[in-house]
């Protein structure tokens, strides 16, 4: 009695549901797209910076100083929050609020250089007043300056740049010297991840098989995709993971990865086996970069905060403490008198030479970017 | 006027603010939800309402084995916390005394650290180099690893939602007149026959309860799978986590959480029916 009745009350609360929907189609608005109209440039007002400044950063990416510093040096009030842990989760976490020309209160966002061009394409950022940034325009490494993405750096300037390439524990598994490796060592089966960011895992994967990934088809990248599939269901290959695999690594579940450059340093401090490997056939380089999202509040803040992080100087403990490709120039010559051995780290300073083999980091072919993204998608969540 | 607003009036007006709160909060997202589902398109192009009702058949069809490992997982997990919870809350009900409320304490404690960090140590407690890992390997129960297997995300579950099938067993055991048992043994009953004919039929209205409290969380959690699972134990949560923040086909998304509803539902309805609906609503106790 009381079932048949509680039955009828739950089948009449769809049936409302279902009606409701149609009063739901009505005011859903669901992003339609990128935002009309020409690119707006961050105007600078040309006086001090005052005020609050919402920087959304990575995580582990800044040493413990430089914000107090900044502070003190200027009028602005920094609010540093490392909510960037994935591109495509800021951007889904962001744009609802960005395609209505809010930046929910952040004037930078750090992105990678992929992200930073779709978010550019879409209308989400902003030029920048390049009168504003003389330090950014004077002091960015020569090699930085014209990527094919933002050719001019007309809206975006490198945080820091890295290479993805591998992570391996070297006192367990001293052999593995190539992405192929990763696939067909038996002695490293089952301790082996890749990344979940597509743009770093595959095209190595292509690069291995002698594959340029700048120039690679459709059906390369899905090959490529296949190809980790067949590794993650034989056994081979443990997983697609992100910053997790660092986890993994110190705990010795994890012997090799597919990693980023800046990550081995960090966990040499629990396990000094732990290094950066120059695949045999090349890295991928990246770069994760500031930009000025479309209705930020405080601009003058932000270009003082890229002033003052592009003075070599206030460069060097940024770079010191997260070992990554620093792309300010002088930090070398500083290193060189007050710390020696950094000044020759090729992660911190990569030589032509040691990078000869790495390509940028690629985009799949535009018509086909949904595909290949869903393939990957469903690779990671294991169909 | 005022003979009506006591007698009738008042009982709806001390609904309003729950109901209200229901509605804003669960009727109206739920219906942009099921809007959603029926839309087609993509954020780089645009969204269209289009009564596509195709993503529910693609998203099932493409989703069946996550949907099934779903079911499976929080299927046994529950099945093992029923295990493992009945015996301790009989404990603490008839047998702890005095230490009944440090056992409950003991039981609510790991509440006090937040679910994710609970989980994050799982990590190290099923790691290769583990006590547990080591154990279990000289056993030979496992061969290699346990740490991203699917017994590993059954741990988990199992683990992490415990405690919602202790508390509500221990509740109608606690309640339960033991001068009905005393009654039993008078009339020469065993302790099992006891057992098996007043304890357990008195203690189903906790059980049924323990069981969907664990059941329908342990279904969509998706962090157990993250942290302790692999790609290939992805479970529905994680599947609509990633349609919704990384693909970003939200249809495909809200087509998927909607099903997972839908089929949760009708499991419960089925569930309450052969169990008997009187033993959750507590009619027994009124009699």
């Amino acid at each position: 009695m009381r079932l048949r009745a509680s039955a009828a009350r739950v089948f009449a609360a769809f049936a409302g549901l279902i009606a409701c929907a149609a009063l739901a189609v009505g005011c859903s608005d669901l992003g339609a797209g990128g935002l009309e109209g020409p690119i707006e440039t961050a105007e600078a007002s040309g006086g001090p910076a005052s005020g609050d400044l919402l920087i959304s950063n990575w995580p582990a990416y800044i040493d413990r100083n430089t914000i107090p510093n900044f502070e003190e040096k200027s009028d602005v009030s920094v609010e540093y929050v490392e909510d960037v842990n994935d591109n495509n989760e800021i951007f889904s976490k962001l744009q609802p609020t960005l395609a209505k020309r809010d930046s929910s209160g952040r004037s930078i966002i750090v992105v990678t250089d992929w992200m930073a061009k779709k978010m550019y394409d879409l209308g989400y950022l902003q030029n920048f007043d390049k009168n504003a940034i003389p330090e950014v325009n004077k002091n960015m490494l020569p090699t930085l300056q014209h990527p094919s993405f933002d050719p001019e750096r007309q809206f975006s300037a490198p945080w820091q740049a890295g290479m993805t390439g591998l992570v391996v524990n070297t006192a367990e598994a001293p052999q593995i010297k190539s992405i192929n490796d990763l696939f067909e060592d038996p002695s490293v089966a089952g301790k082996v991840t890749v990344l979940s960011e597509m743009r770093d895992t595959i095209p190595l994967i292509m690069k291995a098989d002698g594959i340029d990934p700048n120039k690679a088809t459709a059906d390369d990248w899905l090959a490529a995709i296949d190809k980790l599939g067949d590794a993650i269901d034989s056994g081979q290959i443990l997983g697609i993971v992100g910053n997790s695999y660092l986890n993994d690594m110190a705990r010795g579940d994890v012997v090799a990865a597919i990693g980023w450059s800046g990550d081995a340093i960090q966990l040499q401090a629990d396990n000094p086996d732990i290094q950066f490997v120059m695949p045999e056939q090349g890295c991928i380089i990246w770069a994760d970069n500031m930009v000025i999202p479309v209705g930020a509040p405080n601009p003058d803040a932000a270009y003082e905060f890229m002033n003052y992080v592009y003075d070599p100087k206030n460069q060097a403990p940024i770079a010191a403490y997260n070992s990554y490709t620093t792309p300010v120039v002088g930090v070398q010559e500083i290193f060189e008198k007050t710390d020696p051995e950094l000044a020759k780290s090729q992660l911190i300073f990569p030589t032509e030479e040691y990078q000869k083999n790495c390509s940028p980091q690629p985009e799949p072919p535009r018509l086909q970017t949904a595909e290949i993204e869903k393939a990957f998608e469903a690779l990671r969540t294991g169909g | 006027m005022r003979a009506w607003a006591q007698k009738k009036g008042i009982p709806y007006f001390l609904l309003f603010p729950g109901l209200a709160w229901l509605f804003v909060f669960f009727v109206v997202p739920m219906a942009f939800m099921f809007g959603i589902s029926l839309y087609e398109g993509s954020l780089d192009t645009t969204f269209e309402f289009t009564w596509n009702f195709d993503n529910y058949s693609d998203s099932i069809s493409t989703y069946d084995t996550q949907f099934l490992r779903s079911f499976l997982y929080a299927g046994i997990a529950t099945f093992f916390c029923l295990l493992l919870a009945y015996p301790l809350a009989y404990a603490i009900a008839f047998k702890a005394g005095k230490w009944a409320p440090v056992l409950l304490f003991l039981v609510v404690a790991p509440f006090f650290t937040t679910y994710l960090i609970r989980t994050y140590a799982w990590q190290t407690i099923l790691s290769n180099d583990s006590v547990i890992a080591d154990v279990l390997r000289s056993l030979g129960l496992i061969d290699d690893r346990i740490l991203k297997t699917p017994a590993a995300v059954i741990a988990g579950l199992t683990y992490n939602f415990l405690p919602f099938m202790i508390l509500p067993i221990y509740a109608s055991l606690e309640q339960l007149d033991k001068r009905l048992i005393e009654a039993g043994r008078d009339l020469y009953s065993s302790s099992a026959t006891a057992f098996r004919k007043i304890t357990l039929p008195l203690s189903m209205p906790g059980v049924i309860a323990g069981t969907l409290l664990t059941f329908i969380p342990a279904v969509g959690d998706y962090i157990n799978a993250t942290f302790l699972g692999n790609t290939n134990q992805a479970m529905i949560g994680n599947v609509i986590q990633s349609q919704y923040l990384i693909t970003k086909d939200y249809p495909v998304a809200a087509a998927l959480s909607f099903t997972m509803m839908a089929i949760i539902v009708v499991i419960v309805l089925v569930y309450i029916k052969f169990a008997g609906s009187e033993s959750l609503m507590g009619e027994d106790r009124a009699l």
